[in-house]
């Protein structure tokens, strides 16, 4: 359908949902396809840096293939290159079908466009540098400078069109529709800029003296984490989950309650990552509270989206049904791991560990990865107007993607726990520890490579669908 | 891809039940007993308090400090400013810097009190002086740039080394000096400084003129 | 909160709990901490290092060095293993990282802890060797060789003093010897002056014996 024809609704009238689809149609598939694309490249280079952990004389002696390079790599690129895009692409798609307003006008649309373009072209030159030894060396930070300043260039140019539609949109009056995901999209962006700027300000652009450096260092992964990829993925459970079940929110009046909470406790929730640190009494402890209590917002959301059933709806919609719902499990199961390891004693061995690991993991491979990839299914067909998954393709991917990154997890936490529960006797040798750590990584490595497959299907899948789009086109 | 009907969506009109008490209180525990853990475990909310197992609400940090010896200070600054002259045995030069080993200035007798000791190191000395039955006619810098603690710290030193058995100089004695005599600015005289009686200076009483 | 400018309000006082109370006060309290004088000897605490391991600080960023090592030493109220473990003789504090640009407190002991390396593996030539060759001195190590660091050359008529003494398996054939590039002394110096050893007004160091 094209845009020309889509015109622009004025007043309260919500403009017609495959309008909105059409004008934003362009960004949303630049985002996804590169998400997925750049997904992909993260999988590989972790499967190899798990393949060199395994078997440590592997590729050994070539300067960019070295562990903490690939390591840095494959992290940053799932966590720029892979989920911030499609956050990001969720963000656009779910403010504008639930605000009711189209991408008007050709410029908008044009610089929408060039900021993604200059996003991948970031993500790229970030990915070389790291590869050429150009690494800050600060943790999920490494890019260099002008990389993150053009990727915070770039999400402003998108972010503030974003937030403004919240308030351009159609129902205001009626109490909103999936109001609660629209304060998660506007939170979300809202903090990016805020917390990416803030570190890197503080600790590549001019950076503060090393006595504060740690703290920034752990409020910027927390914060990263949960004030800019969790709203992002709450946002999409809390849009489609209702909508594809067809039912309310369990306990709506507990929304309100949770926004907040999620909050104020997001940015403390990093503290628990440097518990025994470098850091003031209280904010450790500030960091146990705040990595503990977080389960409260999140079991707000639980109740909330639990409960639904799937009804009705097409078919490609099942298969998104599943990627959320799992995802909401995920969602689940990251927030008790994580106030797990806020317990100080549990941190005690815990922490430096596989646990910790698994931790990271089940938020980012687990929780926002398996709700994104449920908004890119159920956005997809609506942006080519088109039943486009391939139901078989598509159900490997899933079980693959779920098995891997469950595998990954329990793998990591095992390994976590025995390695963890051995450094506490100080007379056992640190090399003796590491020989009992050695077959978890070999069957590590082994999930890796099933994560690394589904991905591969994914963006086998997707580029399908693009392609089926470009030979047959639907007039 | 159809219309959605807008109304079956989850809008307004599901203003739900009222918040169950059972959330509300468990919420309200929680809250209650995280800000507990955190009022018990936060060493006070000192920036300078690294172990969360010590509550400390009025001042001082959790652990003791140690107090350093003031010995070991005075060793340290003597090398580093006097051992030029007055050497590192303390024997100084013959004929030339006077020793400080058995001297009756630094461990003060009947005549020489322990403020002739303080002027010494604080305003300096020239013209001539009676060390231990020799006799010397020097300039000896001063050093009155250096703070109370770093001065008692010096002269607690050299009364305590090389055979000398005096007891320490306090850094408050060291302050009523030099404030009694800020007015001070060449060096002394041996017959200017023994025309002042000689006094103890006892860390309890600081001597009086 | 229907309304953009209240929701934003209200995210950003919210947000700003956070970032005031972490960020903003980290960088006035603990960023603004400066060096300790040292009673003992005139010096300032932490001890200043030299060029050399500066440049080394960047080498040990490239490297990702960060992602298997952490260098802290926890504090005895939540653990007291790092320290029975010989891993430091006190916990460290915010003041030890004053003189890093950037401090690699890490998040992960793939390896073990490195910030009183300089302590515990105190001669260049073992750490040359360990870089090198890793299992040639810990044997079963996961690390990765770094021989990329290195030059394995012919000799010029003698060996020269850099070339490292490696056992007779991982050698290099025979006339030939192993130097270390800019970058590996560079990256030594800097492991060489990691210690966290000394005393601080906030972290003292207990005299008692049983502290290793």
């Amino acid at each position: 359908m094209s845009t020309t024809t889509c015109r622009h609704e004025e007043g309260i009238k919500a403009a017609h949902e495959s309008c909105i689809d059409a004008s934003v149609r362009s960004p949303l598939l630049l985002l996804f396809g590169n998400a997925l694309h750049w997904l992909v490249v993260a999988a590989f280079l972790a499967f190899l840096a798990s393949v060199k952990l395994a078997f440590p004389g592997f590729l050994g002696g070539v300067a960019f293939l070295g562990y903490g390079r690939l390591e840095a790599m494959s992290r940053d690129l799932f966590l720029y290159g892979w989920a911030s895009q499609a956050a990001i692409a969720a963000g656009i798609w779910l403010m504008a079908r639930l605000s009711g307003r189209p991408l008007g006008g050709v410029i908008l649309r044009t610089v929408i466009n060039s900021a993604i373009v200059l996003w991948n072209l970031a993500v790229l030159l970030g990915t070389l540098a790291i590869l050429a030894g150009y690494s800050t060396g600060v943790e999920w930070l490494e890019y260099p400078n002008w990389v993150s300043s053009m990727l915070l260039l770039s999400f402003l140019m998108i972010g503030i069109w974003v937030v403004c539609l919240f308030d351009r949109r159609a129902n205001i009056g009626s109490g909103g529709r999936a109001e609660t995901a629209l304060w998660y999209i506007v939170a979300g962006f809202c903090c990016f800029p805020w917390v990416y700027g803030t570190a890197n300000l503080l600790l590549t652009w001019k950076p503060v003296s090393g006595s504060a450096q740690g703290l920034v260092q752990g409020w910027f992964s927390g914060a990263f984490l949960l004030l800019w990829l969790l709203p992002l993925a709450l946002a999409s459970l809390y849009a489609l989950l209702p909508r594809l079940s067809g039912q309310h929110l369990h306990r709506r009046n507990l929304s309100p309650l949770g926004f907040w909470l999620f909050l104020l406790l997001g940015g403390w929730a990093g503290l628990s990552r440097l518990i025994g640190g470098p850091i003031p009494a209280w904010m450790t402890s500030a960091g146990i509270v705040a990595g503990v209590l977080f389960l409260i917002p999140v079991l707000i959301a639980v109740i909330n989206l639990a409960f639904l059933q799937r009804s009705g709806g097409h078919d490609g919609d099942g298969i998104a049904w599943q990627y959320l719902r799992s995802g909401l499990f995920l969602v689940l199961s990251s927030a008790l791991l994580g106030a797990f390891v806020s317990l100080p004693d549990v941190s005690a061995f815990a922490r430096f560990t596989g646990v910790t690991s698994a931790r990271d993991v089940l938020w980012l491979l687990g929780a926002v990865s398996f709700t994104l990839l449920g908004v890119l299914h159920k956005a997809t067909p609506a942006l080519l107007a088109r039943e486009v998954w391939c139901a078989g393709l598509s159900i490997t991917q899933y079980w693959l993607a779920f098995a891997g990154v469950l595998l990954l997890a329990v793998l990591l936490f095992l390994e976590g726990l025995v390695v963890g529960l051995a450094l506490l006797d100080p007379v056992v040798s640190f090399l003796n520890i590491t020989s009992y750590a050695q077959p978890f990584h070999v069957l590590e490595a082994a999930a890796w490579g099933i994560f690394l497959a589904s991905a591969v299907l994914a963006a086998t899948n997707f580029t399908r669908a693009l392609a089926a789009e470009r030979l047959f086109p639907k007039n | 891809m159809h219309h959605d009907n807008h109304q079956n969506e989850c809008g307004g009109d599901s203003s739900g039940a009222p918040l169950s008490p059972w959330i509300v209180g468990a919420f309200m525990i929680s809250l209650f007993l995280g800000g507990l853990y955190l009022a018990y475990h936060s060493g006070g909310f000192r920036s300078d308090v690294y172990e969360s197992n010590a509550v400390s609400w009025t001042g001082g940090g959790a652990q003791t400090e140690e107090k350093v010896d003031p010995k070991v200070v005075g060793k340290r600054l003597y090398s580093q400013n006097c051992v030029v002259c007055h050497q590192s045995t303390g024997l100084g030069v013959a004929g030339q810097f006077p020793p400080l080993a058995g001297s009756e200035w630094v461990n003060s007798d009947s005549k020489h009190g322990e403020n002739h000791l303080v002027l010494l190191m604080l305003h300096g000395h020239q013209g001539p002086m009676s060390v231990k039955g020799g006799n010397y006619n020097n300039a000896m810098p001063q050093w009155k740039q250096l703070s109370d603690d770093q001065i008692a710290s010096i002269l607690t030193y050299i009364r305590s080394d090389w055979g000398n058995n005096a007891p320490a100089i306090d850094p408050s004695f060291v302050a009523g000096i030099r404030s009694e005599h800020k007015d001070q600015s060449d060096p002394w005289t041996q017959a200017q400084l023994m025309q002042m009686p000689p006094a103890k200076g006892t860390p309890a009483a600081p001597a009086a003129k | 909160m229907h309304r953009l400018p209240t929701l934003l309000s209200g995210i950003l006082l919210v947000f700003l709990t956070s970032w005031l109370g972490v960020v903003a006060y980290s960088t006035l309290e603990l960023g603004r901490l400066q060096p300790a004088p040292d009673a003992e000897t005139g010096a300032t605490l932490p001890p200043n290092y030299g060029g050399d391991a500066i440049a080394g600080e960047r080498v040990y960023a490239a490297e990702g060095c960060a992602s298997c090592h952490s260098q802290q030493v926890r504090q005895t109220s939540i653990t007291g293993t790092d320290i029975a473990r010989g891993w430091g003789v006190r916990p460290s504090v915010a003041r030890d990282y004053l003189r890093d640009s950037t401090a690699f407190l890490g998040s992960s002991r793939l390896g073990p802890d490195l910030s009183n390396i300089g302590v515990r593996q105190p001669k260049a030539a073992w750490q040359f060797l360990h870089l090198y060759r890793p299992g040639s001195v810990a044997e079963g190590s996961l690390m990765p060789s770094y021989s990329h660091l290195f030059e394995v050359r012919k000799i010029q008529g003698q060996c020269s003093d850099a070339a490292l003494d490696l056992p007779a398996e991982f050698a290099p054939k025979p006339g030939y010897e192993v130097v270390p590039s800019t970058d590996a002394k560079n990256l030594v110096a800097y492991l060489l002056s990691l210690r966290h050893d000394y005393p601080l007004p906030e972290a003292p160091v207990k005299k008692a014996a049983g502290a290793k």
